[in-house]
């Protein structure tokens, strides 16, 4: 399919240009930024608009800004520049991670952070570890700005609490705490490209002692329309030394927490039973690694 | 031509050559790589010609329905829109097997699958092209859709086909032997139902077809995404109702056809019917899920396979019955079929063989040729049953294979015959090379290896209608201002067939591959060639390009012998000089040669010819899987399987394969990587989703899910020494023969890695991980 429909494009150039348009026309547009959902959808006819919005070229949208308490993600920053980031991946491997596992080369090197999370698959890598890693979104409009945390900020299949008028600017993910670790992981039938049949990320936050748990959120995708972040495993796992015990219970914890649908990708019952699995290694591996933190 | 010269290469007269070659065996890098890296290689569809326009076809979102009426009149009206065509403006069949040809170029009163075009559109853009199909009304009367062979065959009701009772495309029945007796004789039986999955070639460059109609000579000029430029020359001029001097096909770089393009899409058919109506070139290029709508993928198998052997191991019958879901229409069905009946008797000796087959209709995007075709499904059956049998008997799996191996020379039930094979010697290098027999068994639960072996055919023997004109020709040029040039309608389809032409006429003509231009396959310029199928390039151009060479030294030697004054008998040529075969040190250059020849002599081409050999006393659709010699593969997978998700991780293959000489090793270490990764492919990921009504649910590369680089596994491919005396060079087909093994090597190795026979691809996570979780219940591990 080539028709795109017809609709206006815009290319503001400044984040108060974008806002400006928003406040005008926001009701009947569509962001683009990377395109990389957003071109597919308009080609396969799944979706039509007015307007298109493309907040590509909008520098100050994009660029990773380390602070005294943590990092500034732009929305607009590509996601194969989260990916090589070097500095990013000392205390942020988790996103990092997921970041190298999105789509294909060419679509790392177009998709943007923000766009990964505004198109609110239930699929999208990065929504797991921004929630894992206690990631706050931006959100600004002509009335003003807001900030909501990342698990609050998907609502279901394709919906977000973005209001019309309103567009994700940044990303703040805090300083990771001491003697924590955050990891990432997922199952899919390939090694790359691939739609996740489950994704996962938990971060560890252990005690003084390096081996009492003092904190665990663990975030399932793919698995519920929106990220789930797991009530049970915090229950189970805060105060204590993590054994295998523990572990086999986690597995169970989560699986019973999922909400997997069947597709063509995989049943909801192996997608339960990845979970378990998943819970049970990435938890091993943060709480390790929150050991040697 | 020289006359004390005989040319004597005639396929039956072989004479021994020296096997000492200079440019055949060179992995010489190919010459069209860096183009494609870089993207300045021009494919079908980054063609365009002057006042060229743009054709769209709509298709059929039913599966199956009655064409009520098409009203058209809208898109007309569409400013830009130039033409609009349906099945009445194409009412003649066609098909790749002429006999059985009921495929249309747009759907004449039917519908048969999801995708099936009815109509087609020429406009001034692609987006207006696009627009004026959303205006094309197309009222359908939906009939109930089948989509199971094993239930289509029970439907006489259900008619996908009005002259085609119970939906039964064709049957066929092979007795050779007496496989009831021995199968009753036999010490151990083994009998297991097998299916094999709906699988598409994944070719990275979609069909496209550019149409150039010239009003004022009525010749039309297409250029066309094609591997068989010969049948649909052919198809064009019938569908068409125009003589075949009136069309040109050329066909540009194919960006992979694995069989796929092997034959005459609607494409070519629409753009070519577009262009003569409006008098302009039409260009038509697939969207990746009208390449899914026409597929011509493989066939999927409901197969029960049947095997005597006798106590010490030894096969003595197979019964094999084979349903084949073939899809909506006849395409390459029938020879499929019957190759699924050949490929049982070799590579193992077998003296008792039945076969029972079916290709079915059903209202699914029709199946067709697809690497390996015919060979892959029953191969799946039967080696995993070999390394059953083996379990029986007490013996490694490697044993059996040997102890059932054919060599060179054998003749099976079915008349094949084996001048040349090395298939033992394939065996014992990747079971040598893999330390399979220290593995074998003997790793930890989850981990496992397998072996596998199998074979394909290096040519065939028919023409696909009925005709005893020369199966390929090639014609050499040799001048002053080009060196040597080739003709050959072979086709390039990315397999690499070019390189490998001019590496062997290179050879013979003593000259550097570098210095040979080899031009690309065009019906109007090009000599004949059949076509690019059953792994025949290789052989079938070699003899016609080595004869051809032959009869250009037979006049150029004389001529090279007078320069240095010797007798004509004692001149050699290589590395681009003649020489004193007694002192090599007395030579001339190959160029003086040529100039001195062209300027007392003139013009100088020569042509040569091959036809394979054809066999006698063959059963009904038995000379189908004949071929003049065969290609033979083992592989062996090893595999680690995740025990908590079900992930089969495929590590490594082991690979030896005997292609004869290899002509570029590089090229040939390409096709069993190639081979590897689209076996893995239907082992463990691809398959074709289609739902109860016929409605095909993955259209796309975003689901159907091919193997990337980095589901690879390690692979060593070793090319067993091997020098096929019946071919030319020495050498054979290496481009299908790889992909035989690979599929059951990883259900083997899946076996040994967690106790679990499955007999049905893919072999999907859910699978496994099921399998598991009742191996745990059992207390396995």
């Amino acid at each position: 399919m080539n028709i795109l429909s017809n609709f206006q494009y815009h290319a503001p150039k400044t984040k108060a240009e974008v806002l400006e348009l928003l406040a005008d026309i926001g009701d009947r547009s569509k962001m683009l930024a990377g395109g990389t959902d957003l071109i597919i959808m308009l080609k396969e006819k799944m979706i039509e608009t007015e307007n298109i919005i493309n907040i590509g070229d909008v520098e100050e949208l994009a660029g990773i800004k380390f602070t005294d308490e943590g990092v500034e993600i732009g929305a607009c920053t590509k996601i194969a520049d989260i990916e090589n980031s070097t500095e990013l991946v000392k205390d942020y491997n988790a996103l990092v991670h997921a970041a190298g596992e999105l789509g294909s080369y060419q679509v790392r090197t177009m998709a943007t952070l923000g766009g990964n999370i505004s198109h609110s698959s239930p699929a999208g890598e990065t929504p797991t570890p921004l929630a894992a890693l206690n990631a706050s979104v931006v959100i600004e409009s002509k009335r003003g700005t807001r900030v909501v945390k990342a698990e609050d900020f998907i609502l279901g299949n394709r919906k977000n609490v973005l209001e019309k008028d309103e567009m994700l600017t940044k990303f703040v993910i805090p300083a990771p705490a001491a003697n924590s670790a955050t990891v990432y992981g997922y199952i899919g039938l390939r090694n790359a490209m691939e739609i996740d049949a489950v994704n996962m990320a938990v971060n560890v936050e252990l005690e003084a002692d390096k081996k009492t748990v003092k904190s665990v959120k663990l975030v399932m995708g793919s698995v519920s329309p929106k990220p789930i972040v797991s009530e049970a495993v915090p229950a189970l796992l805060v105060g204590k030394e993590l054994n295998e015990d523990l572990v086999e219970k986690i597995g169970e914890a989560a699986m019973s927490e999922a909400k997997p649908i069947s597709d063509i990708r995989a049943s909801a019952e192996y997608r339960k039973d990845v979970v378990g699995a998943l819970a049970r290694r990435l938890t091993k591996e943060a709480y390790e690694l929150a050991m040697e933190a | 031509m020289g006359k004390m010269y005989e040319v004597a290469n005639r396929y039956n007269n072989y004479r021994d050559y020296t096997k000492e070659f200079t440019e055949v065996g060179r992995s010489i890098r190919r010459p069209d790589g860096p183009d494609k890296v870089k993207g300045s290689v021009r494919y079908t569809d980054d063609l365009t010609l002057p006042r060229m326009v743009y054709g769209k076809l709509l298709r059929s979102k039913h599966a199956h329905a009655n064409i009520v009426k098409i009203d058209y009149s809208k898109a007309l009206e569409l400013e830009g829109v130039l033409a609009v065509i349906t099945g009445e403006d194409c009412p003649i069949p066609y098909g790749i097997v002429p006999h059985n040809a009921n495929e249309h170029a747009l759907a004449v009163g039917k519908v048969r699958n999801w995708g099936e075009p009815v109509a087609a559109v020429a406009a001034t853009t692609e987006e207006i092209a696009e627009k004026a199909l959303e205006l094309i009304e197309v009222e359908y009367e939906v009939l109930e859709a089948l989509v199971d062979p094993r239930e289509a065959v029970k439907r006489d009701d259900v008619r996908i086909h009005e002259d085609s009772p119970n939906n039964i495309c064709y049957e066929g029945i092979q007795i050779y032997g007496d496989p009831e007796k021995a199968l009753a004789e036999a010490d151990y039986v083994l009998e297991q139902d097998y299916y094999s999955s709906y699988v598409n070639h994944g070719f990275i460059e979609p069909q496209s077809a550019l149409a150039d109609f010239n009003v004022a000579t009525g010749k039309l000029h297409l250029y066309a995404t094609c591997q068989v430029p010969h049948y649909t020359h052919q198809q064009l001029a019938k569908v068409l109702e125009m003589p075949l001097n009136k069309i040109r096909i050329t066909v540009p770089l194919i960006g992979g056809g694995f069989g796929g393009k092997g034959v005459a899409s609607q494409a070519d058919f629409c753009a070519s019917i577009l262009s003569r109506k409006i008098g302009r070139p039409v260009k038509i290029t697939y969207e990746r899920s009208e390449v899914f709508a026409t597929n011509n993928g493989r066939h999927p198998c409901y197969m029960k396979m049947k095997l005597g052997f006798d106590k010490t191991g030894k096969i003595t019958a197979c019964d094999f019955t084979n349903l084949m879901d073939g899809g909506a229409y006849a395409g390459w069905g029938i020879v499929v079929l019957f190759y699924t009946a050949s490929m049982v008797h070799i590579p193992y000796m077998i003296p008792n063989v039945r076969f029972d087959g079916k290709r079915i209709y059903t209202n699914k995007p029709t199946c067709g040729a697809f690497r390996g075709l015919g060979g892959v499904q029953p191969r799946f059956a039967m080696e995993q049953m070999l390394d059953q049998a083996a379990a029986h008997f007490g013996m490694d799996p490697y044993e059996i294979r040997m102890l059932n191996a054919a060599e060179s020379g054998y003749t099976a039930m079915s008349k094949m015959y084996i001048p040349h094979t090395e298939y033992k010697k394939c065996l014992t290098e990747c079971v040598e090379k893999s330390g399979y027999k220290e593995k074998h068994g003997k790793l930890p639960f989850g981990k496992g290896i397998g072996l596998s072996g199998g074979y394909y055919i290096s040519g065939t023997s028919y023409t696909l209608y009925l005709s005893y004109k020369p199966h390929t020709v090639a014609t050499i040029k040799v001048d002053e201002e080009n060196d040597v040039t080739v003709y050959c309608g072979a086709t390039d389809i990315g397999q690499g067939v070019d390189m490998v032409m001019a590496q062997m006429a290179a050879e013979t003509l003593g000259v550097k591959t570098e210095d040979v231009t080899v031009i690309p396959r065009d019906t109007s310029v090009s000599t004949f060639d059949l076509g690019t199928f059953a792994s025949r390039l290789t052989f079938a151009t070699g003899w016609a390009i080595r004869q051809a060479a032959e009869k250009i030294n037979a006049e150029l030697k004389p001529v090279a012998a007078g320069m240095l004054g010797i007798r004509g008998d004692e001149v050699e040529v290589q590395g681009g000089e003649f020489y004193n075969i007694y002192k090599p040190k007395q030579r001339v250059p190959w160029r003086e040669v040529v100039s001195s020849y062209i300027q007392t002599n003139g013009p100088l081409s020569m042509t040569g010819q091959f036809t394979p050999p054809r066999r006698k006393g063959i059963q009904q659709g038995g000379n189908i899987g004949h071929s003049p010699t065969f290609g033979f593969s083992a592989q062996i997978a090893e595999v680690d399987v995740d025990l908590e998700t079900g992930k089969i991780n495929v590590v490594k293959i082991t690979e030896a394969g005997d292609c004869g000489v290899a002509i570029n090793p590089q090229s040939v270490e390409g096709q069993v990587h190639g081979s590897i990764q689209m076996g893995m492919g239907q082992a463990l990921y691809e398959e074709m989703k289609i739902a109860p009504d016929g409605t095909f649910l993955n259209p796309s590369f975003h689901d159907y899910k091919l193997p990337t680089a980095l589901d690879m596994p390690e692979i060593d491919a070793n090319i067993v020494d091997a020098y096929d005396p019946s071919a030319p060079y020495g050498a054979k087909e290496s481009g299908e023969g790889p992909i035989q093994p690979t599929i059951p090597a990883i259900f083997n190795a899946v076996y040994d890695a967690i106790g679990v026979r499955f007999t049905e691809m893919p072999l999907t996570p859910e699978k496994v991980l099921n399998a598991i979780k009742e191996q745990k219940a059992k207390g396995v591990f």
